[in-house]
């Protein structure tokens, strides 16, 4: 599909992805797989494989908390909230990815140039 | 009666330590759920009547899991959800149901895989040390109430049976003294080594079933951790630790703590713990309290026995003392007549047996005496009970000394010691000094010798490690 990025590309930015769409709020693992996708405009699909281990994996840190709650579409669902731990995670993870994007993007225009 | 004020903060202790633990384990019998072999989601039959393709999918998900059961019903939930929606959309895009299933499935990935990843995102390092921790914590509290309820539990069944003897007995029908523990004192330590046989099987599997839920790992992960652990350090414990009258019976009980220890981590250890009612709880923690106290105050103290010396009252006839040897004869031990006494050892507790030749009051140079007489040695017979009617003495059933030791010459006395509190089955004992006479053969040189009884005393490793 044109305009999506590489899955290699993509290893390593669930964490990132996963915590800036909940800091909007509470969602489930299928929302916020939708919502990455509709913020990134289709360019970031995230494995749904990967999305469950990464949520498990940032709950068990403490970075999002988990509750069942009822749902306007089928049964219970289990959404995910960030916490404050999760939120000075997003923090790191923004300010190493703006560092890796900038050097990444100097790197890469040098090399054009 | 004086009450230690160390007991008031340490009943505390424990009490917080029980109330903490019974919330702690209840919390994780919520997670543990009711184990594997509770019934699952029932399963949809597919398109083709055959087996539905996502419970197929997350069966395989869920056998890579190896997660409390709690766990395993939410990320199924979680994942059929998640399968659901995505079907929907995908059908919503124009795909038939069957495709629109296969391909759901398949952008989940490999279901084994993806279990995989799930479980080793629940079983983090830290959860792993919370889980040893919350253990520990939960065996301590697992421990005490189990020391509680097993108490309650060993003396009921120790009151129906006492109940059933004196009915017996009563009867007419005497059944034999299988515990052998002329002080009353053996009964105590069977009755100890069971309690704590009831408390060891608690801590264990308090200590599985918690550490198991909060470091998010099946029971059956944890308990070879947990067995190993509480089977080394009770088998320590039993071994070393409990110190008091020791016998078959005793050390049997002993050695059972350890293997409940183990038991505890292992048997149906996926079984939920029995739901205590909160009012058992509280009567227990209540009566933990006030039971010891109130039989620390009707008990009181009772001392220990040894040396009766009640051989004084009767004729050496009465004592069968010829079954030992027969009387030295007048002409080769004059007048003078060696007397036994006995004293404890200070430092090792042990009985400190000694002959004297006594003439009225004084005591005369005891050297010329044993000029005739060699292989002199102070021998320990099995008597009889001091219980039982009677003189006592020699029990006539024994052919032989159960302990002999060289009688060595102290100034003007013959010692020697017996550590009667470490010999296995001592019971009732009397000593007597014997020699071999001018004509060979061994004599008796003191006319009463001096009688008592132990209890063996010390641990289980004493008693196994003990001459017989």
């Amino acid at each position: 599909m044109e305009g999506r990025i590489r899955g290699q590309l993509l290893k390593g930015t669930t964490t990132l992805l996963v915590l800036t769409v909940l800091r909007d709020g509470e969602l489930y693992g299928y929302e916020i797989a939708q919502r990455i996708r509709e913020r990134s405009g289709g360019a970031f699909v995230p494995s749904e494989g990967s999305l469950y281990p990464a949520l498990h994996s940032l709950e068990a840190a403490g970075a999002l908390e988990a509750s069942w709650q009822a749902s306007d579409r089928g049964p219970r669902r289990r959404y995910y909230k960030i916490t404050k731990t999760g939120l000075g995670m997003l923090r790191e993870h923004s300010q190493e990815w703006a560092t890796f994007s900038l050097g990444m993007a100097r790197a890469v225009g040098g090399a054009d140039q | 009666m004086t009450v230690d004020l160390l007991a008031i903060p340490l009943s505390c202790g424990f009490f917080a330590l029980v109330v903490a633990a019974v919330l702690l384990v209840r919390r994780s019998e919520r997670r543990l759920g009711r184990g594997p072999g509770a019934p699952s989601a029932p399963r949809m039959p597919g398109p083709d009547g055959g087996t539905d393709p996502i419970a197929a999918y997350l069966d395989r998900m869920s056998g890579e899991l190896a997660l409390p059961a709690a766990d395993v019903a939410e990320v199924r939930a979680e994942l059929a959800g998640h399968l659901a929606d995505s079907i929907a959309s995908l059908e919503a895009e124009g795909l038939d149901r069957e495709t629109a299933i296969r391909e759901a499935l398949g952008r989940l990935g490999p279901a084994v895989e993806l279990g995989r990843q799930i479980r080793a995102a629940h079983q983090s390092t830290r959860r792993l040390l919370a889980g040893a921790g919350g253990g520990v914590f939960a065996a301590g509290g697992g421990f005490v109430l189990g020391y509680i309820g097993g108490g309650f539990a060993v003396a009921a069944v120790a009151v129906g049976i006492a109940a059933l003897m004196a009915g017996l007995a009563a009867a007419g029908l005497h059944l034999p003294d299988l515990l052998q523990d002329p002080h009353g004192i053996g009964g105590n330590s069977i009755l100890i080594g069971l309690t704590t046989t009831i408390a060891a099987w608690a801590a264990t599997r308090y200590a599985v079933r918690t550490s198991a839920s909060v470091s998010h790992r099946t029971p059956h992960s944890v308990a070879v951790v947990w067995a190993a652990a509480g089977g080394l350090g009770f088998g320590w414990w039993a071994l070393f630790g409990l110190h008091g009258y020791q016998s078959w019976s005793t050390v049997a009980a002993e050695l059972c703590i350890p293997v409940a220890a183990v038991a505890g981590a292992f048997v149906r250890i996926e079984r939920p713990l029995p739901h205590s009612p909160r009012w058992a709880v509280v009567v227990g923690l209540i009566a933990f309290i006030v039971v010891p106290l109130v039989l620390f105050a009707a008990v009181g103290s009772s001392g220990s026995g040894s040396g009766s010396g009640q051989a004084a009252s009767f004729q050496a006839s009465d004592l069968h003392l010829d079954t030992v040897a027969p009387m030295a004869p007048a002409q080769w031990l004059p007048d003078q007549i060696m007397t036994s006494g006995a004293d404890a050892d200070g430092a090792s507790g042990a009985t400190v047996i000694n002959a004297q030749r006594i003439s009225g009051q004084s005591t005369l140079p005891i050297a010329p005496l044993l000029s005739n007489w060699r292989d002199l040695r102070f021998e320990s017979w099995h008597a009889l009970p001091e219980d039982e009617p009677g003189p006592g003495g020699i029990d006539t059933h024994y052919t032989s000394p159960f302990a002999v030791q060289p009688a060595a010459l102290n100034g003007e006395s013959l010692d020697a010691t017996f550590d009667f509190g470490r010999l296995r089955d001592a019971g009732s004992w009397w000593v007597l000094l014997t020699a071999v006479g001018p004509d060979g053969h061994r004599y008796r040189l003191d006319e009463f010798g001096y009688g008592g009884s132990s209890d063996f005393s010390g641990s289980a490793w004493d008693w196994l490690m003990a001459p017989q």
